[in-house]
Order: structure tokens, then sequence, then C-alpha cells
């Protein structure tokens, strides 16, 4: 590991190559680049993530450490970095670098990170606390290929996704539909043998969890019916259908498993793991096209169309941070099924 | 089932699984999986830990049940310890209790031989009991992990237990036959007639397992997914292809039926015949298992033996000698290895192509026992540039442009090629480019097993070599026997890259062996 006191983004470069030929040919394969949006006291979790999501895909991980939006009439010159550069070591088969910025740096951030992103291969940004409300007000999302959002960790979930569906570009994926992966292989599982269609369901959820909320999004795009949402929690408890034929089918959460019951037949227990934040991040990194069931999803919550036919790249929009707060949801149309 | 629509309907397209939604993995129906010789090598370092790990992955249909056939005097308690101990000890994932408490519950053992009609009827009822159970449609995959003298008395014994019927039992009913497939090509007709007419054809999956390799797959990917190869993957700008199968061990314990078969039956036949027919392939109309096999059996039938079998084929054995550090036996000393033996621990062969791709292309094939290390590659050799603008001193480091594809281990790619040394003269030398599949997608790689029995499960042949590619292989293989019948294969001491002979018979050619 090297740490750069003060330095620049010249400098950064630089030492990333030495440090790379010093450690031998390790991680000569890079699959992607990673960038991270990060607050201090969480590098440090981003860092795992990233390492276990990089035993799957080799990658270079750039973690961008903002300090405060410093007052507006602060000079370039205030501006402050320091660097942190990992190859191998804590980070696994990764190459990583820690970038912490200050003062009018941390709102051009990206000319530190364009250089340094591994040539040719995809940029993924992921916003590991409050994404911005528009992802083009992010340079950093402006250059990614794929941008990852969390939007369980806004104040407001819920009005995170309903933004996510607003701002949406394929390309753009969130955590908490990542979430409801094991939750729809075990009802697709559950539907695999059964011979009459859906004709209701009904979801019970935190009724402030985004990924049961995605649910139904994707019950309602992929059935054509209303699931119904019962709260419960927290985060999604249990779904069931029911088939025209009168046959019930039920997948409850239990410790690690899913329950699946059916009338007239023996429960049967399917995986329905807890995974970790950074097997989360693996499988947004596996597949870098734009997610076709995701965006069919937001559109069956959003009541827009279209989502997929948007232009994948965005334009970066200049956003005054010190004006309107950074989650600030804006306020879009009436979207029924949000509320 | 309430509505008796439940089970007995047709079925129908689930509306939750898209081919576009690709987070989710692809699950096969509920079915069960019986393993015959369940307490065998095969079974307990293999089978059941690939189960375990497809578990693991959360890959196995809801309601999943083993149920283990042999003969032991055993009660599900002491199936159940052998089983965990087989997954603990082999199992390529992290071992969870919650996953093996899972899997536990749906271990079933059933004693008795295989003459014993009471043990298959036990065997056809608990399975029966297990799909009403377990809400199984009435699939289940039956894996022969036996003898193949065994074949055809298990066969009848299914037959007549209706347990290979698909309509009888509503479901789809599988079975799986690993190598040898046969000795010869009547005795492989036999048997594929044998399995074809108590299963359906469709229902019969080979293992052959190097099949099952990821890097034996990405040959397919690096030949028709790019541009960059297929262009030069002719006798234009290819000089020969060697295929390579070396191992280190010795025949480990197997001298009863390693001495009756040999290499070529034991591995040319299947594994490097099967890698031939990928690299030397047309391009498939698309990627259907029926295309591939199309492909496959036009270049398996164009295969051209050496016009004269004696100095176009080396057959090699054995002495003793040192081994990775550590004295090793020769073949004639191991043990059940008669004294007389003239079985051959190596072979290596020189083929053609009969078509207009390969004419002229030798593909010199070999694969040993006791050799220095265990690598299986393909070497695909091009050809030197036209001409060389360079001083001849200058190019003498410079070899031909070589592809190589190493199956195992170091899953990758090597390209070979010449670059200019650094300084004031124009030298030109050889230097590879490499890729390593560990570094690209670290994801350890599923054994070839795991892959394999999810495949059977999903249905999916396209990984299977067919009846047909296996009889047209023992075509190429048979009058190879037939005229080694009664020659004696040159000595090699263990630990050596084979007999001499082989290197003489590609210095005939003007070529040398790649040292793996």
């Amino acid at each position: 590991m090297i740490a750069l006191w003060d330095t620049t983004g010249t400098a950064v470069v630089k030492a990333l190559a030495a440090e790379r030929r010093n450690a031998g040919g390790v991680a000569s394969g890079l699959a992607l680049t990673l960038v991270a949006v990060v607050d201090e006291s969480r590098v440090r979790e981003a860092e795992s993530a990233a390492a276990t999501a990089a035993a799957a895909h080799p990658c270079r991980i750039i973690i961008v450490v903002r300090g405060e939006s410093p007052p507006p009439d602060s000079g370039p010159s205030e501006s402050h970095m320091d660097a942190e550069i990992v190859v191998g070591g804590r980070l696994g088969p990764c190459e990583g670098v820690v970038l912490r910025m200050r003062g009018r740096l941390v709102h051009h951030a990206e000319s530190v990170v364009i250089p340094l992103l591994a040539p040719d291969v995809p940029v993924v940004t992921w916003w590991h606390g409050v994404a911005p409300a528009r992802i083009a007000y992010d340079p950093l999302g402006v250059v990614a290929d794929r941008r990852i959002t969390d939007s369980l960790q806004s104040p407001d979930p819920i009005a995170a996704l309903r933004q996510r569906a607003e701002d949406y570009a394929p390309g753009d994926t969130d955590l908490a539909w990542t979430r409801a992966t094991p939750w729809r292989s075990c009802l697709a599982s559950a539907l695999d043998t059964a011979s009459s269609p859906v004709v209701a369901a009904t979801i019970r959820t935190a009724p402030e969890d985004p990924t049961g909320v995605l649910l139904r999004g994707w019950l309602r795009a992929r059935l054509g019916i209303e699931p119904e949402v019962r709260p419960d929690g927290p985060l999604v408890q249990g779904v069931s259908l029911r088939l025209a034929s009168g046959d019930e089918l039920v997948v409850e959460r239990a410790d690690g498993m899913a329950i699946l019951r059916r009338n007239g037949m023996a429960d049967r227990m399917l995986p329905l793991p807890r995974r970790q934040l950074g097997d989360q991040l693996a499988e947004e990194l596996r597949h870098l096209d734009p997610d076709q069931a995701y965006s069919a999803a937001l559109e069956a919550l959003s009541g827009q169309t279209g989502l997929s036919q948007r232009p994948a790249a965005r334009v970066h929009i200049w956003h005054d941070p010190t004006g309107t707060s950074a989650s600030g949801a804006t306020s879009g149309p009436a979207l029924g099924l949000f509320e | 089932m309430s509505s008796g629509s439940g089970s007995l309907g047709a079925p129908r397209r689930n509306p939750l699984r898209d081919p576009l939604d690709r987070r989710m993995p692809r699950i096969p129906e509920p079915c069960a999986l019986v393993i015959f010789g369940v307490t065998g090598d095969l079974a307990r370092k293999k089978l059941l830990p690939a189960v375990y790990d497809l578990a693991n992955r959360g890959l196995l249909p809801p309601g999943f049940a083993v149920v283990g056939f042999a003969r032991r005097d055993w009660g599900d308690g002491d199936f159940e310890a052998m089983a965990r101990q087989a997954m603990q000890d082999h199992a390529r994932t992290p071992w969870r209790e919650d996953v093996w408490a899972r899997l536990s519950k749906n271990l079933i053992f059933v004693p008795g031989s295989f003459e014993d009609d009471a043990a298959f009827d036990r065997l056809a009822r608990t399975l029966a009991e297990l799909c009403e159970r377990n809400g199984i449609p009435g699939n289940a995959a039956f894996y022969l992990s036996i003898p193949p003298g065994a074949f055809p008395t298990v066969l009848k014994q299914m037959q007549r237990t209706r347990l290979a019927d698909n309509e009888h039992n509503g479901g789809w009913r599988r079975v799986v036959v690993e190598k040898p497939f046969g000795t010869d090509l009547a005795s492989a007709r036999q048997l594929n007639q044998l399995v074809d007419e108590v299963f359906t054809p469709a229902g019969v999956f080979r293992i052959d397992h190097y099949l099952g390799k990821e890097t034996v797959q990405n040959i397919l990917a690096l030949r028709f997914a790019n541009a960059l190869f297929e262009p030069i993957w002719d006798s234009r700008y290819v000089n020969s292809v060697q295929i390579t199968m070396a191992e280190d061990v010795g025949i480990e314990g197997r001298a009863g039926y390693y001495d009756s078969a040999g290499a070529a039956r034991d591995v040319l036949q299947n594994h490097l015949l099967q890698l031939l027919a990928l690299v030397a392939m047309e391009e498939p109309t698309s990627f259907g298992p029926e295309e591939i096999r199309t492909e496959k059996l036009k270049v398996l039938r164009a295969i051209e033996l050496p016009e004269d079998i004696a100095t176009g084929t080396v057959r090699g054995q054995y002495q003793a000698g040192w081994v990775a550090g550590e004295r090793a036996v020769g073949y004639l000393e191991e043990e059940g290895v008669p004294p007389n033996s003239t079985t051959e621990t190596y072979v290596a062969v020189k083929l053609g192509i009969r078509n207009r791709r390969w004419a002229g292309v030798p593909f010199y094939l070999r694969a040993g026992k006791r050799l220095p290390r265990r690598v299986t590659e393909i070497a695909v050799i091009f050809n030197k540039a036209p001409h060389q603008p360079f001083h001849p001193a200058d190019v003498e480091l410079l070899g031909n442009n070589q592809l190589v594809i190493r199956v195992q281990p170091d899953e990758g790619v090597t390209l070979k090629f010449g670059s200019k040394v650094p300084g004031t003269t124009m030298e030109v030398r050889d230097i590879t480019m490499d890729f390593q599949y560990g570094e690209a997608f670290t994801e350890s790689s599923p054994e070839a097993y795991e892959r394999l029995v999810l495949d059977v499960l999903l249905g999916d042949s396209t990984l299977f070599p067919h009846a047909e590619e296996v009889e047209q292989s023992w075509r190429v293989i048979d009058p190879l026997e037939e005229a080694w019948a009664g020659t004696t294969p040159f000595p090699y001491r263990a630990g050596e890259w084979g007999p001499r002979a082989a290197d003489e018979m590609l210095a005939r050619d003007g070529r040398n062996w790649r040292r793996p």
C-alpha cells in the first residue's frame, strides 16, 4: 500500500502504474472499473463489499470520499486530496485507489477519476449512501456504463425509488431490486409446476421497503394482475399467489430459507439466503447490460412507459449542491401505485 | 392435489420466467436423482459433492431428492452419514449446515443387489411415494455409476418395474451413463441399443466430463464469437494441431479395467476425439444440441487414419522412474497387471481430416500416464510468415505463432508471437500473451460434474456426446487397435514425456512436440 498526502491526480496515476509493475502479473486482466461514492465512515464497508464482488469480477476499485461541500467563496487553492493505493493485499484480487477530497475539488472528482479508469472496460458507479436525485447531477454517474443506487439508504426509500423511475435510463439499477432476486427465483420455481394461471397475489412486506414495492411491480408486469400489499415486516415476509384452479401457493421467509406451501402438498424448503452487501454487488456486476425486468417493474409501478427506450447516455447537469437538498425528490406526475 | 388440474395438466409457460431476465438462475423442474452404485468412488468424490454444490448455489428445485441404491445393509442414517462425509470432503463451495439440513431430509437409501426383484420393486415404490410427498410430477434421472457389465441387469430391472417409462410415470425419465461406452464399435452399438430401448434416445445422457469444463466450452466461444480467429482457422494458416492430455498419476489401482482397455480406449476414444471435434468442426447454425452434434459428427466422420499405422502411431508403456520427487513403479510391476501385458499407457497418433478446411493439416494427439505433470491442452500451430525481411540471424529465436488453449490446470489461452527484443538491433523473439481464466473471471468455475448433473436435470443435452458420436469415435479407434494387436508398446521412463519413438514420429514430419 502507498499513501500519498496532499497529492494530485497525475501523481496517483503514476503511483498506481508503479505499484502494478511491482506486484508483477497481479490483476492484469481487469473486467471493469468500479467507482464507489461513499462517506468516510463507510469506506471500509465499501472496500470489503468490493473485495467480495471482485472475487467474481476482477476490477479496479476507485473509492471516492467527498468532504463537505465548500463555502461558495472558497478558492481552488483550498482544494486538497489524499490518496491510498492498494494492489492485491486486503482488496484480494483487485486493485484499489481511495481518494479523499476536500474543498472545491469535491465537485470535480471526475477530473481525478477519469484518468484512473482502466482502458476500454465498462465503468460501474455505485453510490453507497444517498444517491443524487438526478444521476446526471453527478459527473461520476455520467461517465458510468452502469449505475448502482440503493434506495433503501435514503431517508424516504419509497420516494427515492419513485425518483429512480423518474430519472431512469437504461443501465440504472438499484440494490433494492437485487435483494428481490432470491424472492423472484423462489416464486418462479413455485410456479413451475402450476398449470393454471395466477389470478391474485398478496405481498406481506414492510410498507417502507422498496424491495417489496419492486416485487409488486414485477408481479404486476409479469402476471397482469394487481397484487395486494399487506403491511408486515421487517422487509418482505411472504408472497402468496392464488391460482385459477383455487390452489394457493405461499412462499414465506423462515430463517435463511423460504417455506413453500401449497394445499394438498407437504411444505417444501427453498433457499432464500440473506446475502451480504458484497454478494449483492457481485450480482450487479455479473450482467452489465440494461436490466429489462427492472425497468418493466418500474414501469408497472410508476405508470410511465418507454423507460427502456430512453437514451442510455446522460449529459452532466450542473447542480448547485447548496441549493435544493441532494436527496430532494422532484415532484413527478401522480404515481398511483407508489402511494 | 385439490383440483386435479395441479399435476396432470399440460405444462404451461411459467409467466414469471423471462429469457431477458438473466438474474434468475435456471432451475430444473421438481425431480429426483437416483444413483446406482452410490457407495462407489465416483458418487462419493464427484456426484454427491456436485449435488451439495448445486444446492448451495440454490440451483435445485424445491422437493429435490436423492435416492441411493447399492448393496449395503444400511438404514437411512448410514447413508446420510456417508453422504455428509462425502460432501464435506469434496464439495467446492463452503459448508453450510442449513443447506445440508434441507438436503438431508430428502436423502433416501434403498438397499439391494441388481438381481434382486424385490429391491427394485421397493425402489419403484419409494420413488412413487417420494414424488407424491414432495410434489414431484414423476420426474427422475437415473445415474448408472456402476460397471458396464451390470448395465443390462439394471436396465432390464428398470424396464420390468416401469421405472424408465415416461408415460407411466407422468414426467420425464432420464438415464446417465458413464464411460466406457463399450470397448469397440460392436459393443458400443449393443450398449446404445440396450439403453435406447429402455429409455427414449432423448432421455439418454452420456457423460464425457471433459465437455463440462468451462475451458472446453470456451473453445466454441473463442472460435465463433470472435472475428479474429476464424478467418485463419484453416489449412492456409494452420500448420498443425497438437492435443495433449498428460497425467502424472499411474493407473491407481484400476488395473483390472485399465489393462483390458489401455490409453486409446480409455481417453483417446472419448476425451481427445471430442476435443478434436470441437477444434475442427464447422460453425453450427445455432447453439442447439442438434446443430452442434451435426457438425461434430461431420468432423468425426472425416477423420483420416495414418496410411501406415505402424509409423503414424506410437504406443508406450511406462517403466519405473521418478515423478514429482517420488519413486514410481513400472506399469508391469503395478498390482494386478499381468507381467507380460502389452497394454499401452501412452498413445500418440497422427490424424488427418478429409475436408476443405483441414486438408493436409496433421492433428497430433497424445495421451499418457506417468508423464511429468498433469496437463491438458490444445495447441494450434500456425505457419511461419512466408517471407522474413529480417536478417536470418535476428529471427533465429522466432518459432511458429501458436494459440494454446489450456484445458487444465491454469485454464486459459496463450497466444505466442514474435516481438522485438529491446535494444539497438532488430532481434525478434517469441513472447506469450496470456489470458488466465482465473484472472478475468475469478469466480471459481463450477466443477464439470456440477454443470453436467444440472444439465441432465434441465434436459439440456448440448454437452453430452450422442450415441452416433460414440459409434463414430469407435470407427476411428477400432482399426488402430486391430493394427496394434500383437505388437509391444515402446517403453518410457515414468516422468518422461513419453517414448522416444513419439518424438521421432514428429521429427520425420519436421516438427516437434510442444513441452506443455
